[in-house]
């Protein structure tokens, strides 16, 4: 009796970390979702969420602010998007070689602030405040649900409130139209009187605020602190997880949820003491990462323009 | 009325694409290009509040510095060469190998597991079972993210970018506690030495540029020829330049792109020989520490161009030496060189793409012959 009670416990335990660590993931890939659909492959959403996590983080801790810290980080996502967009619809630089450019952009300015902030203040690391989860009333009592869905920091509330909004965004208004449909026929966009450009650059604007958000969540809410590289290819991940998602919202909503459960699933093994490298159980989701490439040789809603520059003529 | 309007409109600097790019403008472009990634610099630099002038200077001085400074430079170029040569290699052919990172591991493992099997055997068959292991080790990685392109579809920069990841947490279990690698009784996640006798012999006596020194300009050379001069070289160009053209040839583009790959993957696995055998001398965590990302920038720097790659492999590994010598005269930390590669990269790619056009002054030949009616 008390076994299943143990075990009822971790299950809850594991869920409700599946829910919370979908949280970067989901931000981001949504955003990417919003990007890549306007046509413009955004590969540097990794460097933009390590960038959005340390200036969220040297901003709290500066300030003592969260709110202002998840705000410096939205900042940095739209500005290091703003020159990704620059690079690749105003001057049409290959796309792949520009976001590998943020990705080296975001961890070599991170690492360097915060060797230069550790340096000043004499220490090993530097800690700040972080976002307590917020308890939904009535709803967070309920037993095993109300641990998983409704004890949640506000982030992940966020994240998850956004998948019906893309959606009704992109399905459902005449913007998201304008969007999807760069991303397949921007001369069609174009012959109407849509400027293509401009579309391209609010869709990688916002992708990149919402992998700067996402970076807020790991140095706000997951964690106290900002180590270096502490995105861990969550970015990646997040392009992956569009791919397999099929670019639809739902569907990436659930793959999010997969990757999260790898992560989640990995943390309570360890915890619960079996007898695997805990190594191995770490590179689960980058395993996962590739085998679901494997699987999702079905690509039917990837946009015909994707990474495709766009000339007038 | 007309004719004075179109006199206007065609007369004064217009902007318009080169029809060639000779090589003068490509190397003004790259000038230019460092100019700007120096003004970025200046600003983070600003941030660190330094002396501009000092820390430049530092920066120049301990990259060119002295005769001591420069062969540490060498040595720092190293495995931004082979690094570089294997992002080079493989962006020719639009196969976007980012996996230098990983493969380089990958080597330096391989190299490791050489140094259990061998470690009796004559060093020159030592040494030359090491490079064959160390460039097997990345080419197999390599290949495999091949093979998921071609059998699976799965994109190599997804593949390349995991295996990174993944590679690097094998690596982690092989040096626990429970990993066999581990040395003995070691505190730290790390292999015992490599023995003084079984280490890469130095080139130049009183510094710290090794055997893999040369190994890296035979490789340069070895792959300059190879992209120009052979068959596999032109189909890895057409593959990047014109691959239906190819396919109608009748190439096995499948093969191809292995093929590539297991050669990109091999020449970063050399990168990892170098640093196993001639400067960590044991297998460490942060044994690349981004020398594999390093050579992306390295490779777009040199245009893809081999030899263009060890001219840009020393000037970042100049550059890695400044910034050491920087945080000890400045306290700026020296992971200011991550930073500046990535300003560095940004500015080139926008140089580059700058220096497709230019600015010329037209006069048109219509309003010419339009102004002379009226004489």
């Amino acid at each position: 009796m008390s076994n299943q009670i143990f075990q009822a416990a971790i299950i809850a335990s594991i869920l409700a970390s599946t829910i919370r660590l979908a949280t970067p993931l989901l931000l981001a890939a949504l955003g990417e979702l919003v990007t890549e659909r306007s046509g413009i492959m955004n590969l540097g959403i990794e460097g933009m969420m390590l960038l959005g996590a340390f200036t969220s983080f040297m901003i709290t801790y500066v300030t003592g602010s969260l709110w202002l810290g998840v705000l410096a980080a939205i900042v940095t996502g739209g500005l290091m998007a703003l020159l990704m967009a620059f690079m690749a619809i105003t001057l049409k630089v290959e796309q792949i070689v520009t976001g590998m450019a943020l990705n080296l952009l975001g961890a070599g300015i991170s690492l360097f602030w915060l060797r230069l902030m550790t340096s000043t203040a004499k220490v090993d690391y530097l800690i700040t405040d972080i976002f307590k989860p917020v308890q939904i009333p009535h709803l967070s009592s309920l037993p095993f649900v109300g641990e998983i869905f409704f004890s949640q920091r506000w982030l992940t509330y966020f994240a998850f409130f956004m998948v019906p909004v893309i959606w009704f965004f992109l399905y459902r208004t005449k913007y998201g139209l304008q969007i999807r449909s760069a991303g397949e026929n921007p001369k069609a966009v174009d012959t109407k009187g849509v400027n293509v450009a401009r579309l391209r650059y609010l869709a990688t604007i916002f992708g990149g605020m919402m992998a700067g958000l996402a970076g807020s969540f790991l140095t706000l809410a997951a964690s106290p602190r900002f180590v270096a590289g502490i995105s861990g290819g969550r970015g990646w991940l997040a392009i992956v997880i569009v791919i397999a998602g099929n670019w639809l919202p739902w569907r990436i909503t659930l793959a999010a949820l997969i990757f999260a459960f790898l992560d989640a699933f990995q943390l309570h093994v360890q915890g619960v003491g079996v007898q695997i490298p805990y190594q191995i159980l770490l590179a689960l989701p980058y395993i996962f990462a590739i085998l679901a490439m494997m699987g999702s040789r079905a690509r039917s809603e990837a946009p015909s323009s994707l990474g495709v520059p766009y000339t007038r003529e | 009325m007309s004719q004075a309007q179109k006199t206007t409109l065609t007369r004064g600097w217009r902007i318009e694409p080169r029809q060639q790019l000779s090589r003068s403008v490509k190397f003004l472009s790259i000038v230019l290009a460092f100019l700007a990634a120096m003004l970025f610099s200046s600003l983070l630099l600003l941030t660190a509040g330094v002396n501009l002038i000092e820390a430049f200077g530092a920066l120049l001085k301990g990259a060119f510095g002295s005769w001591r400074a420069f062969m540490d430079t060498l040595a720092r170029a190293s495995p931004l060469i082979l690094t570089g040569l294997a992002a080079a290699l493989a962006f020719r052919g639009k196969i976007w190998n980012i996996g230098g990172e990983g493969q380089l591991i990958g080597g330096a493992m391989a190299g490791f597991l050489a140094f259990t099997l061998f470690s009796g055997l004559p060093r020159p068959v030592f040494y030359l079972l090491v490079l064959l292991f160390c460039f097997l080790g990345g080419a197999l990685l390599g290949v495999l993210s091949g093979w998921l392109k071609v059998r699976f579809n799965v994109d190599e920069i997804i593949s390349t970018v995991m295996m990174n990841y993944i590679i690097l947490y094998f690596l982690s279990f092989m040096l626990s506690a429970e990993g066999p690698w581990r040395e003995p009784g070691s505190f730290y996640q790390q292999t015992m030495m490599v023995p003084a006798a079984l280490r890469f012999p130095v080139l130049f006596p009183r510094s710290e540029v090794h055997l893999g020194f040369l190994v890296a300009l035979i490789s340069a050379i070895t792959v300059k020829v190879m992209l120009d001069k052979t068959p596999l070289g032109y189909e890895i160009r057409a593959l990047g330049f014109n691959p239906k053209a190819l396919k109608f040839k009748g190439t096995n583009i499948s093969r191809l792109i292995m093929v590539t790959l297991l050669l990109s993957g091999g020449l970063a696995g050399l990168a990892g020989a170098g640093e196993l055998y001639g400067v960590q001398h044991r297998l460490v965590m942060d044994l690349s520490n981004g020398l594999g990302y390093a050579g992306i920038i390295v490779a777009m720097l040199a245009g893809l161009d081999p030899l263009g790659v060890v001219l840009a492999a020393l000037l970042f590994g100049g550059l890695i030496n400044g910034a050491y010598r920087l945080q000890t005269v400045t306290g700026v930390p020296s992971a200011f060189v991550d930073a500046i590669q990535a300003i560095v990269l940004l500015c080139v790619l926008a140089s580059f793409v700058l220096s497709r056009f230019q600015i010329r002054r037209v006069v048109d030949v219509e309003s010419d012959l339009s102004s002379g009616d009226h004489r």
